[in-house]
């Protein structure tokens, strides 16, 4: 069993906190997600569940065992970097071998575990070479494969994609979606990337300055943020967010000559904010321009076309109204043009309204 | 030709000219230089395959007839042989010598966090920058003290430890440039630090342990006041003390000798300088982590 578990771990490097208070439980057999923007402590968190940078306060468990002040060799866990750190002066199967000789594993278990595993990566033809003989995706392979002979409990990955090209990435994001499908390994998975976050984990953990923002499944993340920051920071395009003023049955803003009707549902949990600013959040998705011929929509908005982006399979629309940009996802045969003023309806069944100064999502927080 | 056609041929060549006098300068300036520098070490070597008489009829032309005598001379007068196979000794082993006492630091310095860095860091520079005068008379003292004047292990350790902070700067250079997930990689696969240091460290430390070798190597083998001063038996002497001979009176009119034995005591540098030069002018290595 390879369940871990990080019970009010801190981290602190003098004075300065970078992890102030963090729990978190990670399943048997979970691929779970670290994600968040560049310093907000992912790096840091798989650092302290890997051994390589000491926790400050509290207490680590992986399998249930306490190894809050145990090395790394002895937490039964394998790491794939995202420079690979292959060993530069030694070959392929001298970097795959390399933990199994400090272990003195015997000359013919080596070999047939390392035959083993190139062939499953399909890097048996490489393994005479030396790392600077490879290509980006053969070291990323061969990481994964000196990972792979260790079966440990808990494959930790800081970024390993973050170097491939972009249709390399597609690939190695498949494969070891695929490999985890497979081993059933427990995975922790680093990423500044919220795309590849969406696609690959069972679980999002989104971080932000040291602080776990949410936990839970990609889709619920995306269809239920429980802030702003997760709202803004999954889903590309991000999140079109507008602080408007609560009226008796509307946002608005007058001067921008913006009134976005309320729904019934949404009128009650507005009712303490009522000439209050708060932050109404939508996806492009949930815009849509309204044609000539729609009646006016109950919960719709005027707002000029600045900027049509043809991406072949979807048009995005940038529009804006006073102080106010949005960022709307089209039919590829929408006619809008440059200049145009258009009405666009807000779904707001899919819409999201955030507290102005807390950000935290009103419909969770009751 | 018409006045506009020649106003314009004039024009482009003072162009042209502007363009290629900063270059025409600069070669010869460098030139210039060259020929400062190899102008006495040419000198000294057309002196060597000259008889003396060649010599002091003509001392900057050509000879008029080759001759290896000089060399044999100096090969057999002044016991050639032994006085080059000790400078490579404390060459070879004093280099060795800085090089093992100043891996361990080095590594420390390049890695770690340590209290007293800084202070350390000062230490070493300041003590580089003291003249071999300065220390003279308190290490005497302690070779006598510990009965190693006069011997080739005395000098064999003064050069090793006198080389040693210049080799933990050098070590320490190269060993910062040594991708730190490298080591966590080791340490993450079981590797304890002495594993992580002599397994993965070292070896891609190589390239700075030759470049360090080699300046060490050469700077021992120049070195003349530590000979000098530590040793007195001929048989122990290096090729730069034993040379002193040949400054003598009995050598007084007698160029080509020296010459010769100038020529000689050089061969092991320049044999090794052309075989590490691209190490050292390089003072690069291919760490093949990233990209």
């Amino acid at each position: 069993m390879a369940q871990v578990s990080l019970i009010n771990v801190e981290k602190h490097y003098g004075r300065h906190t970078v992890i102030p208070d963090l729990s978190l439980e990670i399943e048997d057999g979970e691929f779970t997600v670290l994600v968040g923007p560049s310093g907000c402590g992912k790096s840091t968190t798989l650092q302290m569940i890997a051994g390589l940078e000491t926790i400050s306060n509290g207490t680590l468990l992986i399998g249930g065992r306490d190894v809050t002040e145990l090395p790394p060799k002895s937490r039964d866990i394998a790491m794939v970097f995202q420079s690979y750190a292959l060993f530069p002066h030694l070959s392929v199967h001298d970097n795959i071998a390399f933990g199994m000789k400090i272990r003195r594993t015997a000359r013919d278990d080596i070999k047939e575990q390392v035959d083993s595993v190139a062939g499953r990566l399909r890097i048996e033809p490489y393994l005479d070479r030396l790392p600077k003989e490879l290509s980006g995706g053969q070291r990323q392979r061969v990481a994964l494969a000196r990972a792979l002979v260790r079966r440990p409990g808990v494959f930790l990955m800081d970024e390993p994609l973050s170097n491939l090209d972009a249709k390399l990435r597609v690939e190695a994001r498949s494969f070891l979606s695929k490999m985890h499908r497979e081993l059933q390994t427990t995975t922790i998975y680093v990423t500044h990337d919220q795309s590849e976050a969406m696609t690959m984990g069972t679980k999002i953990v989104i971080m932000n300055e040291g602080k776990i923002q949410q936990v839970a499944p990609p889709l619920e993340v995306y269809n239920r943020p429980a802030n702003r920051f997760v709202a803004g920071f999954i889903g590309s395009p991000a999140m079109n967010f507008l602080e408007l003023e609560v009226g008796e049955e509307a946002l608005l803003d007058e001067a921008a000559g913006i009134a976005i009707q309320l729904p019934d549902r949404s009128r009650a949990t507005l009712q303490p904010y009522r000439r209050r600013k708060v932050v109404l959040g939508i996806r492009p998705e949930g815009l849509r321009p309204v044609g000539l011929a729609d009646s006016s929509p109950v919960s719709g908005a005027n707002f000029t076309v600045e900027v049509v982006q043809h991406l072949g399979h979807e048009t995005l629309l940038d529009a804006v109204a006073g102080p106010h940009r949005i960022i709307a996802r089209v039919p590829p045969t929408d006619a809008s043009a440059v200049g145009e003023r258009r009405t666009f309806a807000f779904d707001m069944a899919a819409a999201h309204l955030f507290d102005a100064e807390t950000g935290a999502n009103l419909a969770q927080s009751g | 030709m018409s006045d506009i056609a020649l106003a314009r041929s004039h024009s482009w060549t003072a162009a042209r000219f502007r363009r290629v006098l900063p270059k025409v300068l600069a070669t010869a300036a460098a030139l210039v230089l060259a020929l400062i520098w190899l102008g006495p070490v040419v000198l000294i070597a057309i002196t060597s395959v000259k008889s003396n008489q060649d010599f002091l009829s003509g001392p900057f032309s050509l000879p008029t007839a080759l001759t290896w005598a000089p060399y044999q001379a100096v090969w057999n007068g002044l016991g050639f042989g032994t006085l080059m196979a000790n400078s490579l000794l404390y060459a070879t082993t004093g280099s060795a010598l800085a090089v093992l006492l100043a891996l361990v630091p080095a590594f420390a310095l390049s890695r770690f966090d340590l209290p007293g860095k800084r202070l350390v860091f000062g230490l070493l520079l300041t003590g580089m920058m003291l003249p071999q005068q300065t220390v003279l008379i308190p290490l005497y003292d302690l070779l006598r003290t510990l009965s190693l004047l006069d011997t080739k292990i005395g000098l064999i350790i003064v050069h090793g430890v006198y080389g040693m902070p210049g080799q933990i700067l050098i070590l320490r250079g190269f060993m910062t440039t040594i991708p730190r997930e490298v080591e966590k990689a080791a340490e993450i696969e079981g590797a304890t630090d002495f594993q992580i240091f002599w397994k993965v460290i070292l070896p891609l430390s190589l390239p700075g342990i030759v470049v360090g070798f080699t300046l060490n190597f050469i700077a021992i083998w120049k070195e003349f006041v530590f000979g000098l001063v530590f040793l007195n038996s001929e048989a122990n002497f290096p090729v730069t003390v034993g040379m002193l001979k040949l400054n003598s009176d009995r050598y007084m009119s007698v160029f080509n000798l020296p010459a010769a034995g100038l020529v000689i005591s050089q061969i092991p540098i320049i044999i090794l300088f052309i075989l590490a030069y691209r190490r050292i002018s390089s003072g690069n290595f291919v760490g093949a982590v990233k990209g």
